[in-house]
């Protein structure tokens, strides 16, 4: 039986149509990773699996109940259904512990010694045990929405929803919010997670959604959506996402505002000053090797430059792709003075690739 | 004359202070009324300009401008002189209605404005663990918005209480009107007002005490509660 069914979802603001016709499956045990572009639906999508958004047209069921029948009983089905905001919204007015026994005691009628024992173990799950009894308002992010979290397990839901729960968290901070989403892929739960972080949902999902043209556009395993999307808007996106890129075309090209650049693509990544200075040191000093070290001066120069930041195993790769005669700077002399740019890489980074296909050059150094 | 004189002459002779007590009680009456019914008609009006269907909303709006820009002095004569004109009803009754429309107006204002001042999205969260509408606002959204209505409440209770100085324009004697008369005919106006102005004062400041000390009851409760 399956989890979530969704069927012909149809949702519009006015003259705004943001979903049509979707339709999703959710079986037991799936993990699926909604990615898109700002705006194209995805919270909205995921309010309207718990209705709290009312679709205009179509048919949600959880489990055998249809959460759109008139005739539903919304609280009761809504206590098997978790959800898990971008702002965490933990109740001000209570503490830790009263904020996840809440409902439990109200709706399920447990004891309240016997709630609160069950909170302990889950908080004690997320390393939060020691905070049960302080207010919302004195805890870090990442603390709260693991808190967040804790509050929706009380419950022992079959679902949990997440809509972006790391995108208001320091980058310091997301770390933790993942690693207790890891807990709860290994755990067996069935979630469906919105989230720009990439990395996370390579390796968390079971299968990927693209939203883009009011609903799901493209579908596939993680690997068929990062490594081989079939659809051009799914490409551009993925690309976007991982990769931050950079075309040369000319001997002065901007330097300044292409460190500008990285500078800021390593800031949203959460890279530290270190790293983020030799991420600039080593792609400056592999355009000026590649640009110095082939070509004829008067020829034209076509290069690109990618880095990716797996947020993983947090290390950067810098990769540049350049157009001309065959040249390998990793084997040139590094006794000669010239090639000092040769040096500082070779001591930098952890692995330097080089590879020739005849027309272009492509060089792969990771940090 | 010295002090003793002016006390025996004012608040003694002629059983003065059982008159002054009884305006007292007029006075603590019509407040104490006003302010609960005043705050149960605010409460529905609170909702009404919470309710879903506009008519209604627009209603309680536009209640709450008029009741509020209107003194309620003149509040209190329309309703004296035209209103229950030529009917039964004491002018007691008439006086609290009156104070109490002025109320609601102010507390409804006052509860809407604190409910609107919630994180609305802590009561979503609570309906997606399932609670109803109306749980998730008793448990979340009230507590929340009682907190920060409490000091505009409190001081809509004491301006109330002052307000209420007026009713002897229709025929009551309440506290204000005892002073003045007893003020008069012992010849000891200042005196008497300095008395009036310390019960008024007083008054004010068991309100606050109150509030106080419901606060104190609420945090010792919880403490109990968690046995800590
Ligand atoms: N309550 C609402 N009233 C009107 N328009 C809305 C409402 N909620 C969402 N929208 C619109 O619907 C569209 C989809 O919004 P949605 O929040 O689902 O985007 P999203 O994919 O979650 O984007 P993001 O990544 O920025 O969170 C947006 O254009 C938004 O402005
Ligand atoms: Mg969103």
């Amino acid at each position: 039986m399956s989890m979530i069914r969704v069927e012909k979802l149809s949702k519009s603001f006015g003259s705004l149509q943001v979903l049509k016709e979707v339709d999703l499956t959710v079986e037991k045990g799936e993990r699926i990773v909604i990615i898109g572009g700002s705006g194209c639906g995805k919270s909205v999508f995921l309010r309207c699996m718990d209705l709290l958004e009312t679709p205009d047209e179509g048919t949600v069921f959880i489990g055998d109940n249809e959460l759109t029948s008139p005739k539903a009983d919304l609280n009761r089905i809504r206590r098997k259904v978790g959800m898990v905001y971008q702002g965490f919204h933990l109740f001000s007015n209570m503490n830790v512990l009263d904020n996840i026994t809440l409902a439990p005691i109200k709706l399920l009628g447990l004891p309240r010694a016997e709630a609160e024992k069950k909170a302990e173990t889950l908080l004690e799950m997320v390393g939060l045990l020691s905070k049960k009894y302080m207010m919302p308002d004195v805890l870090s992010g990442g603390q709260k929405q693991r808190i967040a979290i804790v509050r929706c397990l009380a419950m022992e839901p079959d679902i949990m929803l997440f809509d972006e729960p790391t995108s208001a968290l320091d980058p310091t901070m997301v770390g933790e919010v993942l690693a207790t989403l890891r807990l709860l892929a290994k755990r067996g739960m069935t979630m469906v997670i919105v989230t720009h972080e990439m990395a996370f949902a390579r390796e968390i999902a079971t299968r990927i959604l693209y939203f883009d043209e009011q609903g799901i556009y493209e579908e596939g395993t993680p690997q068929e959506i990062f490594d081989a999307p079939k659809k051009k808007k799914t490409r551009d996106f993925i690309h976007k996402m991982k990769y931050f890129f950079w075309q040369i075309d000319d001997r002065n090209f901007d330097l300044m505002q292409l460190q500008g650049n990285i500078r800021s693509f390593a800031g949203k990544y959460g890279m530290d000053e270190k790293r983020t200075n030799r991420l600039q040191l080593c792609t400056e000093e592999l355009i000026y090797e590649m640009l110095e070290q082939h070509g004829q001066p008067d020829a034209g120069v076509d290069m690109q430059i990618q880095i990716s930041f797996d947020e993983r195993d947090r290390c950067a790769v810098i990769g540049l792709r350049s157009r001309g005669v065959q040249y390998n700077p990793f084997e040139a002399d590094t006794e000669d003075e010239i090639h000092l740019g040769v040096t500082i890489l070779k001591n930098t980074a952890k692995r330097l690739d080089y590879r020739f296909d005849g027309v272009n050059n492509y060089l792969e150094i990771e940090l | 004359m010295n002090i003793k004189e002016i006390l025996y002459k004012t608040l003694i002779a002629g059983d003065s202070y059982k008159t002054l007590l009884k305006g007292l009680g007029v006075t603590v009456q019509i407040s104490l009324l006003s302010v609960i019914l005043g705050t149960l008609l605010g409460m529905v009006i609170c909702a009404m300009r919470r309710s879903r269907f506009r008519v209604i909303r627009t209603v309680a709006a536009g209640y709450i401008a008029v009741i509020r820009g209107s003194p309620v002095l003149l509040l209190l004569m329309l309703m004296y002189y035209v209103v229950f004109a030529g009917s039964k009803v004491s002018a007691t009754i008439v006086a609290v209605a009156a104070f109490s429309i002025h109320m609601s107006a102010y507390t409804a204002a006052c509860f809407y404005s604190a409910i609107n001042a919630t994180d609305a999205m802590q009561a979503e969260a609570a309906r997606t663990l399932g609670f109803s509408k109306w749980q998730a606002f008793i448990l979340i959204t009230l507590p929340q918005a009682a907190k920060i209505a409490k000091g505009t409440y409190q001081s809509t209770i004491v301006t109330l209480i002052q307000w209420t100085s007026v009713v002897g324009y229709v025929t009551i004697t309440d506290l204000t009107r005892v002073i003045n008369n007893i003020g008069s005919r012992t010849m000891e106006p200042l005196f008497m007002i300095l008395v009036g102005l310390l019960l008024y004062l007083g008054m004010a400041y068991i309100c606050y005490g109150a509030f106080a000390l419901a606060e104190r009851l609420a945090i010792l409760r919880k403490g109990r509660r968690r046995g800590a």
